[in-house]
């Protein structure tokens, strides 16, 4: 019925009119609300949505030798990286570059997962990929969708030297060093980051800090482009490092040590600068900077020779007969008759039913405190530990830095051992060791263990009358505007006192060592300057023994001490007082 | 009468202004559509399209104006029927355990719920015109809101919850303007309330508040006010009980239902973007194809549902407040003309049009904000796609066939 009339009330129309503005109302209240009210807070979001910030890397620092040479820079090497969203259905894109890079495609799954920042961001999985292959890579592109690849800088080890153990390498940071890190610094995954030496010493100098760009992105994450009205933040290139080392005396301690297995520390004992650190066999810096193969690592991992162990600061070995001069010290100092004192030495000691003997089996015969320093002899040392308490010697030896950590600015340094009461008791139980374990001490076998840069400080505390410094490879941190940001100086620490008259007694018999008729390091003499030293013969129970010779120049021009060991090097300074000799003889011919 | 002197009178007779309105809303989001692809080498060609679907639009709007009265009025219940069948075609053709919205023929898609919602319209205004019904009692109401049913299942089935309540807004609308008593009108609608309140202690306790003042007020037989208290509390209660016997997952089948395009998070992500997208819009916006939301993509569904986030980013608080003016002016005027119809099958379909823009109009610039659930209602005239385009466009050129007898009102 077309024709029906509309009966509607107006009463009803008005109520939908009603209804009509209500719902407008709250319409516009709502956009009120949000496009008013809380406008800036929404547009600073929408600008944070679409806005990237990407970083851009600092330089690392730089480290010199003392005199300004380059001993380590920076040099642009290709990474390859994957994008992990664009890669995901093309299985073809991961196995082309795994026949490029001669990988495996699940190694590379591994690296992109290892390495992964995100579905769209680029995971690292080539460093220092040579540049045949990025040319390769560039001509393929069309074929590898998702696979980039960009420059950056890795280690380029300038300098002939083979400073390895000091210098030590950079890695990819690992996930408990990001989360380590993350607190104080800006690192991401797939940054370089110091492992060993050096580079991880000073880590936070030479590391700098990023910069960031801003592109624009969408909401896929895909760079749309630069931003215009946002300026960059330049990265803050890292400090650089001016190392003590001399790279004159570094080459002539290399060229002396040749294949020799064994640790050379040169430093100055006025100051504390290590000029010359040799730990021998080095391994290539260029090999483990970076990424390194796990058959490669194996190889160094499994070396017999132990390339990676830092002999100058980890090594612990027996000190021989360098520390006897702890005791003659000691002697010297508390027994009024020390330099009388005699004792016949025929070759052995006898005590209860053992026999301890000395280096030279005929005997020295009657000896001195004078005759026993400079002719090593063991049994004299055997009678006079018997005067001396194990703490008393336990306490000078621990005043000349042994048993403890020299804080030279490396990690990973030994402590080393000096036993004292305390540390038999436990060791052996309480009075179960016997005096024969004393003498062992005294002439430095036994339980006595040193580190290579700890008899080195002992040897420039004795050139120095006793008088501390501390050890460091580090002379400067500058920054690349050349602010001094950091400066080593050594500062005046502890001494040991003893009188000058026990001093003099000291450096005589040390001065004979090297210069005397019957002294054991004749092959260090040098005939322009004086020579100070002192052999001794760490007991290898594997092998032949190893050599020490530890000594000091007390020439105003060479305040040089140092201490050099050569494992299987002999007995008695064996070749390390020849070495140390050539190496002298090469300081003076040194060209101005 | 001949068919040529039919048209010039009815040109003579043609209400530009409903016309013009809808020329600049549709005009409004092409605009937008514009701006979206303008910034992309996107070979969508969602503009092309949509311009298409405008023409189109437009000549099917001139059509439903020309058809005359009678026309519409004898082929409603044919059209009902077709509707009806159409609505079967999608759940007959349904893949792998999933429905379509769509009938595809070629490379068009068809969404026949939405043509559904102009023939069940037409229904309801033919069934009220005819029948004379003054909704004396609730007996009257079983026909329409069986009518309502049919569809409301089938278009559920698909599922599609969002046009289903389309259909329901449209039925207690009609129902409303066609003369129901009030207590009726509250007495048919409490039940959804008190399912609704239950979900909340106080507001149910409040809500039986309210019934128990309405039907003591009222003079009802004493046993029917206690049955209509007592179905009440007992519809709260069965609705709490059910769903807390629901498995978590089967809530969450519900809760998606409501959000029935994508997952409740993917919802989250939309809106929030579509916040961030206004409110950094601001009073005036940042201007044609500078919106970053818009343009950098974090915009989902800019050009269907959320077409609206584009022309407040874009245009700001002043070019929402246009658009707004410009659909209150287009409903309120079907309310008025609704009023004004000198018959009654014209005011019934008035102000079903104006239900179903209502409708659409509030729960669509209410989702992309935060305060209506996201259920996958676009924007009459300004979201991109064919049927609801061709849709409104007949609801408007109807509206404007209706509008054109008036009785007179002293």
């Amino acid at each position: 019925m077309l024709q029906g009339r509309n009966i509607v009330e107006g009463w009803r129309s008005l109520l939908v009119h009603g209804l009509l503005v209500l719902l407008f109302l709250i319409l516009i209240g709502r956009y009120y609300y949000l496009m008013i009210v809380f406008h800036e807070k929404y547009a600073e979001k929408a600008t944070a949505n679409h806005i990237r910030a990407v970083p851009v890397l600092a330089s690392r620092g730089v480290i010199y030798d003392r005199a300004g040479n380059l001993i380590v820079d920076n040099a642009p090497s290709y990474t390859i990286s994957v994008i992990p969203i664009e890669v995901k259905d093309k299985p073809q894109s991961l196995e082309q570059l795994s026949s490029i890079m001669e990988i495996s495609v699940e190694e590379i799954n591994r690296r992109i997962v290892k390495n992964r920042r995100g579905n769209f961001a680029p995971a690292k999985v080539f460093s220092r990929v040579p540049f045949e292959k990025i040319s390769y890579l560039q001509e393929h592109r069309l074929e590898l969708i998702g696979v980039t690849y960009s420059i950056e800088p890795i280690r380029n080890y300038v300098s002939d030297l083979d400073l390895s153990h000091a210098l030590g390498y950079t890695r990819e940071i690992n996930r408990d060093d990001l989360n380590r890190f993350k607190k104080e610094s800006d690192y991401q995954p797939g940054d370089q980051v110091g492992w060993k030496g050096l580079e991880k010493y000073y880590e936070s100098d030479l590391h700098g800090q990023r910069g960031f760009r801003y592109i624009e992105v969408n909401a896929l994450g895909q760079e749309i482009g630069e931003l215009e009205d946002r300026a960059p933040i330049n990265p803050i290139p890292g400090h650089d490092l001016i190392l003590s080392i001399d790279s004159y005396i570094q080459r002539a301690v290399e060229k002396a040590l040749a294949d020799s297995s064994g640790s050379v520390v040169i430093l100055n004992h006025k100051t504390g600068e290590i000029l010359a650190y040799a730990s021998r066999p080095g391994y290539d810096l260029e090999m483990l900077s970076g990424r390194i193969s796990s058959k490669d690592w194996n190889a160094l991992l499994q070396d017999p020779r132990k390339p990676l162990y830092d002999r100058g600061i980890q090594g612990l070995y027996p000190a021989g007969s360098t520390l006897k001069p702890l005791a003659a010290l000691y002697s010297l100092e508390n027994h009024s008759n020390a330099k009388d004192r005699t004792y016949m030495c025929r070759g052995s000691y006898r005590l209860g039913n053992r026999s301890f003997g000395c280096w030279k089996k005929t005997g020295h015969g009657k000896m001195n405190l004078h005759d026993a320093l400079q002719q090593s002899c063991n049994v004299y040392f055997f009678n006079l530990i018997q005067d001396i308490g194990l703490e008393d010697w336990a306490h000078i030896a621990r005043e000349f830095g042994f048993g403890k950590r020299t804080n030279i600015d490396i990690p990973g340094e030994n402590k080393g051992l000096v036993p004292d009461t305390k540390y038999m008791n436990r060791k052996y139980g309480q009075n179960q060791w016997t005096r024969g374990n004393l003498l062992n001490i005294v002439v430095g076998q036994g339980d006595v263990l040193v580190t290579p840069l700890q008899l080195a400080q002992f040897a420039g505390m004795l050139a120095q009358r006793g008088t501390q410094f501390q050890p460091h490879f580090v002379n400067q941190v500058v920054s690349k505007n050349s602010d001094i940001i950091m400066e080593n100086i050594s500062p005046s620490k502890d001494r040991v006192t003893a009188s000058k008259d026990s001093w003099d007694f000291i450096h005589q018999a040390m001065w004979d060592v090297v210069n005397g008729k019957k002294g054991t390091a004749k092959a260090a003499r040098q005939k322009e300057w004086d020579i100070y030293g002192k052999t001794g013969t760490a007991q290898n129970p594997h092998g032949e023994d190893h050599a020490w010779f530890i000594g000091f120049s007390l020439d105003e021009r060479y305040p040089y001490s140092w201490a050099v060991l050569l494992e299987n090097g002999g007995g008695g300074g064996g070749k390390a007082a020849p070495l140390i000799g050539k190496v002298l003889r090469s300081i003076a011919k040194r060209p101005s | 009468m001949n068919i040529s002197s039919y048209i010039i009178v009815k040109l003579k007779e043609l209400e530009w202004s409903t016309l013009i309105l809808v020329l600049i809303l549709s005009a409004s989001g092409l605009l937008a559509i514009y701006s979206i692809e303008a910034q992309h080498d996107s070979s969508a060609g969602y503009f092309l399209r949509q311009s298409i679907w405008t023409i189109i639009g437009i000549v099917l709007f001139l059509t439903a104006y020309f058809i005359p009265r009678k026309v519409i009025h004898n082929l409603t219940y044919p059209a009902y029927g077709i509707g009806i069948v159409l609505l079967f075609i999608p759940i007959l053709m349904k893949s792998g355990g999933s429905v379509s919205r769509w009938i595809v023929i070629g490379s068009i898609g068809i969404q026949p719920s939405e043509f559904m919602k102009i023939f069940l319209l037409l229904a309801l205004a033919k069934y009220f015109a005819d029948h004379k019904k003054r909704l004396a009692t609730l007996k009257e109401l079983m026909t329409p809101v069986a009518m309502t049913l049919g569809p409301t299942i089938l278009v559920l089935a698909q599922p599609d919850l969002g046009t289903a309540l389309v259909y329901f807004g449209i039925l207690i609308v009609i129902i409303f303007w066609a003369g129901i008593k009030p207590l009726h009108f509250f007495l048919l609608l409490a039940p959804i309330a008190s399912m609704l309140a239950a979900f909340q202690t106080i507001s149910f306790f409040l809500w039986m508040g309210v019934i128990i003042v309405v039907l003591y007020f009222n003079h009802l037989p004493f046993w029917t006010k206690i049955m209509n208290f007592f179905i009440n509390v007992g519809l709260g209660g069965i609705t709490n009980l059910l769903w807390a016997l629901l498995k978590p997952y089967q809530q969450q089948r519900i809760l998606s239902m409501i959000d029935s395009d994508s997952d409740p998070l993917g919802a989250g992500y939309q809106v929030s973007q579509s916040l961030t997208a206004f409110g950094s819009g601001g009073p005036f916006g940042k201007g044609l194809g500078e919106g970053t939301q818009t343009h950098l993509k974090f915009l989902p569904e800019q050009h269907t549902d959320f077409i609206m986030s584009v022309i407040g980013e874009e245009f700001g608080f002043v070019g929402v407040m246009v658009v707004l003016t410009l659909f209150y002016l287009l409903i309120a005027r079907l309310i008025t003309q609704a009023y004004n119809s000198k018959f009654r099958f014209d005011s019934v379909i008035l102000i079903g049009i104006a239900t179903i823009y209502i409708f659409h109009v509030f729960v669509n610039l209410g989702m992309i904000v935060g305060i209506m659930p996201v259920t996958g209602i676009p924007l009459p005239f300004i979201s991109y796609g064919g049927s609801f385009m061709i849709t409104s466009m007949i609801l408007a050129g109807l509206s404007v066939n209706m509008s054109s007898v008036r009785r007179a009102v002293g």
